[in-house]
């Protein structure tokens, strides 16, 4: 459990801070080859993100937001079906908060009404995911062409690789995830698996809430807007 | 020839060394002793010894049956030669007092019951929550042993040392009441506990071992012998009636020509020793339909799990009890050690626990079960009911004490379960009583805490109001004295029929069928169910026809006269008339004052009259007797006004989880006060198999709507009847969330198909992600390519 905790409380950081420290360096003006880049010192990207964090906090903060993902899913979900996304993605912001607040701040775990509310986001979240998935798996097909787009993506041991491909990657991580979230929420609800069975169950529930969670930060991070506009 | 080797020691040195040496070898001679004392550890044999000996009484002298006035054995020079008694003391039966024994988990408190004064106050001189110490109630040893030594297993406070001893106590005549080695340790089917309840009563203290043990037969009562007679006085020549001084009939068969006695012995002790004073069984219920512990069923003995060496610190067996008492080696004697294995050890496969104890599956429990229950939760005590169940112990209840007399008594009201967090913080189930007494409020009304006061104090202000039956069982034994009653006087009152009993009170009567009990109150004579008012129905100004049941009414009022305490003379008021007996005559009056009402008997002072039985009495024997209350609202409200004439301006009431006090308007009114407080202890049995466990049916055993578990009513119990009392849900003892268990409860209404819907979800993501998987291959293959 305690691995599980410092795991929750790093890894979700780490790579946000990746992934900021990404676009800090993709905000630096491209005056010359990108290679040719001089390296940004640390104070920078700290200012940087200082800035960015002020830029957030005005009153219109949550009208963009809404905005932003009402467009999102508008492009993406025709009709009445948008409202599908919305409240899937909402249960899933309430999971994943209330679980990692929980496991990394509270030493008795998730428990009381935020439980019952995890409980019932659960369900929200599980019929919601087999919706996206039957609404969109079709738009995350994997495609040759796009394999031989722009490199955009440089991926550890892989190479650079489209940004297409890195979203469907993380989109069916995400799936894979949350049916290994689901079943493992169903099974211990039934009566047929041992305490044993149920303590380990409960330990794959909460590692692969936090590859959900992780997969679910880079997937925000391709379809948020940088300065040329929506990207994913 | 050999050479002496010099020594390395100067000669200074050397006559330095002669006396160190001289007075370590003395330490070694004073030493030795002591260690070959020491009882030799176990060699391995399992066959218990013969218990053929000599036995001495408290002098160390052997006892000869044969002799006359022999003295009763003693277990401390009787069984000392091979078991250490001083060791023995220092168990947890015995060491309660002690500054150095752990006081461990809580457990069941003795608890001072005065049933007359409505007090029930919990005690112990283990450091628990709720519980008085003894001596802050000005409770001596020898006051301890009088309340309680019928379930006392001797020593302790029944054996105090000479400067603990007081000077009210008669310790002198009654000896001491030593460990009662027997009382757990026999075998012998006449081992009587009973008689050793009987024996500490008579104040027979160093005589009940031997009383109980059925060795001899024990005669005599210490308690009316007088203040200054002492063993070596021998019998009392004086008085061979009364004042019996106690002795001993040892049963010679019992004995060998050398005067050794066979002992039959039990090692580890039989249950039935244990449950003499560890019984509890819920009020109620039937002896044949009573189930007992899983454990015994299985062929277990309380001596398998709770086991001691012979310094008798008993192993309780609860988690935890390890970190109290580390010289214990409680932590292979818990529910989980036996049952989970030892798992201490993660390089190694864990091993099943003592005697392969069944592994729980737990199938379906979620982890948090585990963390946050023990597991007697589940396991142990009644199921939860609607209300918490009244349960009836042996010691509170001084239950397991048999005889023409019926010791055992409906207070104090224990009830059980009630789930309350430990000192881990795990919910355990408890027994729970609510403690009832007589006190003054120091330090001001509202915050200071309440000083008991002892029933005594309370008696000697109250005086007549806590008998409101009294009156009337003078008044009915007058009557019974009446010439020409065959029958058995009586109040009717109510509808219901109350006799006098053997305790000086009163009990109430159904009354048989097809006898009529008139309306109103009075008196009646009772005789083959049929009821006959001492005054019949007459018309008292008719003068012919009046005639009879006059008479009746003298012999009724001569009867009468001879009342204990009568405050003055009896009349009687009847339909406009007063009789009184004047000069031995029946003196008849007219009396406006009751014209066309039923008879009313008084007492008349002078030219002031005043009824027998006052309303307050009257209320009092109606709603109390035949109940488990003791005391009416009223009756508390001029108890509390007579202790505040006697100087006790503060006084107060605890009862039902309330303290009770009169307010500026002399009313009474119902606090919540931390006086009142609930008193609780955990309790492990009896535990139930898994197939009876809770939640054997699924989590709505618990997490319902409607829970039995969570929202079952705890209602304060208490001497006194009245409808102020603590009512708590279960939940608030538990320190978990009332509203909360509620909406989760009713989530299970939707649970199943919640389930459902995890499921097809799952279906629909699995067969997604399934033809992804395909397709994905297919992509990677080429196959897909290929065919296109």
């Amino acid at each position: 459990m305690t691995v599980f905790v410092i795991l929750a409380a790093v890894l979700p950081a780490a790579l946000v801070l990746v992934l900021t420290a990404r676009r800090f360096a993709s905000s630096i003006p491209a005056a010359e080859p990108a290679e040719e880049r001089r390296r940004p010192a640390p104070g920078a990207y700290l200012g940087w993100l200082r800035m960015r964090l002020k830029a957030l906090a005005v009153p219109s903060f949550f009208r963009k937001t809404w905005d932003l993902w009402n467009g999102w899913a508008e492009a993406r979900y025709r009709g009445w079906t948008k409202w599908i996304f919305l409240a899937w993605a909402a249960a899933f912001l309430y999971l994943a908060g209330s679980g990692l607040f929980f496991a990394i701040f509270v030493r008795r775990g998730l428990y009381g009404l935020p439980l019952l509310g995890h409980v019932m986001s659960g369900g929200l979240f599980a019929a919601g995911l087999a919706a996206v998935l039957i609404l969109r798996a079709g738009a995350h097909g994997f495609d040759r062409r796009e394999e031989t787009g722009p490199a955009a993506f440089a991926v550890p041991f892989v190479g650079t690789i489209s940004r297409a491909i890195v979203r469907k990657t993380v989109f069916w991580w995400f799936a894979a995830f949350g049916f290994v979230q689901v079943t493992t929420a169903l099974a211990s609800m039934l009566p047929m698996f041992t305490f044993n069975t149920q303590v380990a169950l409960l330990m794959i529930h909460r590692f692969s809430a936090l590859g959900l969670t992780l997969a679910a930060i880079v997937f925000f991070d391709l379809i948020l807007p940088d300065r040329a506009g929506p990207r994913a | 020839m050999s050479a002496v080797k010099p020594s390395r020691f100067s000669g200074r040195a050397r006559a330095f060394a002669g006396p160190v040496l001289a007075a370590a070898a003395a330490v070694v001679f004073i030493l030795a002793p002591a260690e070959a004392e020491t009882p030799p550890k176990w060699a391995g044999s399992r066959t218990p010894a013969v218990h053929r000996i000599p036995l001495n009484d408290e002098f160390g002298q052997k006892i000869i049956p044969s002799e006359p006035n022999p003295l009763p054995f003693s277990a401390r020079t009787t069984c000392a030669p091979c078991h250490d008694y001083e060791t023995v003391k220092t168990g947890r039966h015995f060491n309660a007092a002690s500054p150095d024994a752990p006081a461990g988990r809580p457990g069941e408190p003795w608890i001072w019951l005065d049933e007359r004064t409505g007090t029930q106050i919990p005690l112990s001189e283990r450091s628990w929550k709720g519980v008085f110490k003894p001596a802050d109630l000005g409770l001596s040893s020898w006051d301890l042993t009088l309340l309680f030594g019928r379930h006392f297993p001797g020593g302790g406070p029944a054996e105090p040392e000479p400067e603990d001893e007081t000077p009210d106590s008669r310790w002198s005549v009654s000896g001491k009441a030593e460990i009662n080695c027997l009382g757990c340790h026999s075998a012998s089917g006449i081992q009587n506990h009973s008689e050793w309840a009987k024996q500490i009563l008579r104040e027979n203290l160093r005589w009940a071992a031997t009383a109980a043990s059925g060795l001899g037969e024990v005669g005599g009562i210490a308690s009316r012998l007088a203040g200054t007679w002492d063993i070596a006085d021998g019998p009392n020549p004086d008085d061979s009636e009364w004042a019996v001084a106690p002795f001993v009939k040892y049963d010679r068969a019992l004995f060998d020509s050398k005067h050794q006695a066979f002992l039959d012995i039990a090692y580890p002790p039989r249950d039935s020793s244990c449950l003499a004073c560890h019984s509890a069984a819920p009020a109620g219920s039937r002896k044949f339909d009573y189930e007992g512990d899983v454990h015994g069923q299985a062929g277990l003995a309380c001596a398998s799990c709770h086991r001691n060496d012979l310094s008798h610190r008993m192993i309780r067996g609860y988690e935890g009890e390890a970190e109290d008492d580390p010289a214990l080696l409680s932590a292979d004697f818990t529910c989980a050690a036996c049952h989970l294995g030892r798992e201490k050890d993660q390089n190694d496969p864990p091993l099943p626990g003592r005697m392969g104890a069944p592994y729980p599956l737990h199938k379906g429990l979620p982890e948090v079960h585990i963390e946050r229950l023990a597991c007697t939760v589940c396991h142990s005590g009644p199921l939860p009911e609607k209300e918490a169940v009244r349960v009836r112990t042996a010691r509170a209840n001084r239950l397991g004490i048999f005889g023409i007399a019926d010791w055992s008594t409906d207070l104090p009201a224990i009830v059980e379960p009630v789930y309350l967090r430990d000192a881990r913080g795990k919910l355990t189930p408890h027994r729970m009583m609510w403690p009832a007494y007589w006190g003054v409020k120091e330090g001001g009304k509202k915050t200071g805490p309440v000083r008991p006061l002892r029933p005594a104090e309370v008696e000697a202000a109250a005086g007549d109001i806590l008998y409101p039956d009294r009156t009337a069982v003078r008044i009915l034994a007058a009557l019974q004295n009446a010439s020409g009653l065959t029958g058995k006087a009586v109040l009717f009152a109510g509808e219901k029929i109350y006799e006098p009993n053997l305790d000086g009170g009163l009990t109430a009567v159904v009354p048989e069928a097809g006898t009529a009990v008139p309306a109103g109150d009075g008196f009646a004579a009772l005789e083959n169910g049929l009821l006959t008012p001492f005054v019949p129905d007459f018309n008292p100004a008719d003068s012919e026809t009046a005639a009879e049941a006059e008479g009746a009414i003298q012999t009724a009022l001569e009867a009468l006269l001879l009342t204990e305490a009568a405050p003055g003379e009896p009349a009687l008021r009847f339909k406009g008339f007063l009789y009184r007996l004047v000069d031995g005559f029946l003196d008849k009056m007219e009396n406006a004052e009751a014209a066309g009402t039923g008879p009313e008997w008084l007492w008349a002072a002078g030219e002031t009259l005043r009824p027998m039985l006052s309303e307050a009495d009257k209320n009092a024997v109606l709603t109390l007797t035949g109940t488990d209350r003791r005391l009416t609202e009223t009756q508390v409200s001029l108890v509390l006004e007579a202790l505040a004439r006697g100087g006790r301006g503060n006084a107060v009431y605890v009862s039902g989880g309330k303290l009770f006090r009169l307010d500026k308007k002399n009313r009474l009114e119902a606090l919540d006060d931390p006086a009142a407080d609930p008193v609780a202890w955990p309790v492990a049995h009896e535990v139930r198999p898994a197939r009876q466990a809770l939640g054997w049916n699924g989590c709505t055993d618990c997490h319902s709507l409607s829970s039995k578990f969570f929202f079952a009513r705890v209602d304060g119990q208490g001497p006194l009847r009245t409808e102020k009392i603590s009512r708590r849900p279960a939940s608030s003892y538990m320190g978990v969330d009332n509203l909360y268990h509620r909406l989760f409860g009713l989530s299970y209404a939707g649970r199943p198909y919640f389930k459902i819907l995890l499921g097809a979800a799952a279906l629909v993501i699995g067969a997604v992600l399934l033809a992804a998987l395909v397709l994905a291959a297919g992509r990677l293959s080429g196959l897909i390519e290929k065919r296109k």
